[in-house]
């Protein structure tokens, strides 16, 4: 009889086991990883179905590659992660859905995206700036980060003179604004009840000042002002609304008003790059696996155990 | 079974449990003569199972480094339920009480009685796919049809921020109704449409809504939320000059509902206790049987590979201690 231990194979199969016993004993590790809570709320005024932009050779209005980058993100964000959605026209936002869980309801998240259309729009106007700051204090008790995708084109002009203020949510809101659309200004399409298309937006179709409160120029300097009457003067206006071009400075204006971040869409990655942003990100103590480090020491030393002889055994032949 | 593993590469491992087919992991003891060794059958079991055991063992540990999992699957079942989506009106008298004022401390608002409620309904009805879509000025579409009961009260929840624009009911029913687009299946196709008003439909809508209700044999619930002193569905109106369309667009919504030729309830609800017995109504009458789908959810089997093949490995090491050297 001799002791078993003296064998290395004992040893080695004592310590595979004992792997094993780590492996029970520490499944993994509490690690910080990052994920996102967003609310996407996505301008659907009609400015948004100019076709700016390129996708598999073929212009697609700015409402459609915003969906699909949405859709292409959602793929590609942790799980653990949420996304809300809300649509943005006229003066405010409404909230389709609170944010879910991205891995359990992707389909859900993916088919709401998918039928966002602008004749969801519940009224015509385009106040970007009241529009955000609605959505800001809508969501303030949210822990979700805003991402307000519009391309900056107020609809009907603004008067200088009324200015929204931010003040009430600076500071408070977490969130960033994605610019959306080509720099070129660009017809912007008409389309009937039908939802045919049926030429574009001209000159006549568009008011091309704001006509509300008091001018902001000095009554002495408008041709025709009358105060009661025609406070903006006689003179008709002429301006480049019907035309339709992503506002960048207008909107980076407001991100520092709102205390938001301000990047422009141009391509899926640049998007991915910009909400990967670690402020928006909070991190959660998640368990990684950790596992296969153990499991990978037992495998090795089992192998060790049953690996080949490289020569047979030899005989000793004694004489 | 539909395994599947996270990194399929790791199987390549599974070589690796070819080894005990080579070596028998044994301490080699000299005899003089092999063939002096009588043939003992029991022996050759054991032999033979201590090295099936040493394969298992590495193919376990291989397989569980890989991940291995169930898909998720689905699984037909036949249970009680419907087909439901939930048309919601979100125009801005929704957020006025049922006594018609903007609500203080003591009452609530008609919108948030019916999100209270619906999330309660939509607790209660486990097996059902749910969908929602809402209305105003224009149609919202929210949420396909789904059997994931957190989406729809995500959804419901949503409701919470105010209200928009005006009542445009036609052009909500016809969303509400693309909704149960895909091909027809079994179980009660049901609109539950939830309003505080109505509005006058016009002669196309009312045509093509006929059309769809019909193809798709859909029921149609209206809990109307009535406010105090308003006209309800069922008034009567005083004078005849008064009963058209334009006057009472509730009476000749619930008319125009009535000749569906599709299964059609209303109810009429003053308080959040009456909507609660509306609810209540429509959860027991739609239990009809159905067939759906029972998503099982992907399931990982690493653990149980990595329990089997610790299990194996403790009886690799029990024989160990068996072996005797003389």
């Amino acid at each position: 009889m001799s002791n078993p231990l003296k064998d290395y194979r004992t040893t080695c199969l004592l310590l595979a086991t004992l792997a094993m016993a780590v492996l029970f004993i520490h499944p993994g590790r509490q690690q910080k990883t990052p994920t996102y809570n967003y609310t996407f709320i996505i301008d659907i005024t009609r400015s948004m179905n100019v076709s700016d932009y390129r996708q598999d050779n073929q212009a697609v209005s700015r409402l459609e590659f915003v969906k699909h980058s949405l859709r292409e993100l959602l793929r590609q964000l942790p799980c653990q992660s949420r996304v809300g959605l809300g649509l943005f026209t006229e003066r405010r936002s409404t909230l389709l859905f609170e944010p879910l869980e991205v891995c359990s309801a992707y389909t859900e998240i993916d088919t709401a995206i998918s039928k966002i259309d602008w004749r969801m729009a519940w009224a015509a106007d385009s106040h970007i700036a009241k529009g955000l700051l609605s959505t800001l204090e809508m969501l303030q008790k949210s822990d979700s980060s805003v991402v307000f995708m519009t391309d900056g084109q107020e609809a009907p002009p603004l008067n200088p003179n009324y200015r929204t203020d931010f003040s009430t949510v600076k500071g408070h809101a977490k969130g960033i604004i994605i610019g959306v659309g080509g720099l070129q200004a660009v017809p912007i399409p008409k389309f009937d009840s039908q939802g045919k298309q049926t030429g574009f937006y001209a000159h006549d179709d568009v008011p091309h000042r704001s006509s509300f409160g008091q001018s902001n120029l000095d009554p002495s300097q408008i041709k025709g002002y009358n105060a009661r009457n025609a406070p903006f003067g006689s003179e008709a206006a002429i301006g480049n609304e019907h035309l339709s071009a992503l506002q960048e400075t207008y909107l980076e204006n407001l991100g520092t008003e709102s205390g938001l971040d301000y990047t422009r869409l141009t391509d899926f990655k640049n998007l991915g790059k910009a909400l990967r942003n670690p402020k928006l990100a909070t991190e959660k103590m998640l368990l990684t696996d950790n596992r296969w480090q153990p499991a990978l020491s037992a495998l090795l030393l089992l192998s060790l155990v049953y690996m080949p002889k490289l020569y047979p055994y030899r005989r000793v032949i004694r004489h | 079974m539909n395994l599947a593993v996270n990194s399929p590469w790791v199987l390549s491992g599974l070589l690796l449990a070819l080894l005990p087919l080579f070596n028998n992991g044994m301490r080699p003891s000299p005899a003089p003569w092999l063939a002096l060794i009588p043939d003992d059958a029991l022996s050759v079991f054991i032999a033979c199972g201590l090295r099936l055991c040493a394969m298992a063992v590495i193919a376990g540990l291989v397989l569980g480094m890989a991940g291995l999992h169930r898909t998720e699957q689905s699984r037909e079942r036949i249970g009680h339920g419907a087909h439901i989506v939930l048309l919601l009106d979100r125009s801005s008298s929704m957020d006025n009480s049922f006594a018609g004022s903007a609500p203080n401390g003591a009452d609530e608002s008609k919108a948030t009685a019916a999100r209270r409620l619906l999330t309660d309904f939509v607790k209660q009805r486990q097996s059902d796919l749910i969908g929602v879509a809402e209305y105003s000025t224009a149609p919202l579409f929210v949420m396909p049809l789904t059997e994931n009961k957190a989406a729809v009260q995500a959804a419901i929840a949503a409701t919470a921020t105010p209200a928009l624009g005006f009542t445009h009911v036609g052009k909500g029913l016809g969303m509400a109704l693309s909704l149960f687009e895909q091909p027809s299946v079994t179980g009660s196709r049901i609109v539950v449409l939830v309003s505080d008003g109505a509005a006058a439909i016009d002669h196309d809508s009312e045509q093509k809504l006929r059309l769809w209700f019909k193809q798709q044999q859909v029921r149609l619930y209206w809990i109307f939320l009535r406010t105090a002193g308003s006209p309800g569905i069922f008034d009567q109106p005083e004078d005849s000059r008064d009963d058209n369309a334009g006057a009472m667009p509730e009476r000749y919504l619930h008319k125009f509902f009535l000749g569906l030729g599709s299964s059609y309830q209303a109810y009429e609800a003053e308080s959040p206790d009456a909507l609660k017995r509306a609810i209540a109504d429509i959860n027991q009458l739609e239990n009809l049987p159905m067939h759906y789908v029972e998503r099982i959810p992907k399931q990982d089997l690493s653990t149980l590979c990595y329990s089997v093949a610790t299990l194996l490995l403790l009886i690799l090491l029990g024989a160990k201690f068996c072996e005797i050297r003389r």
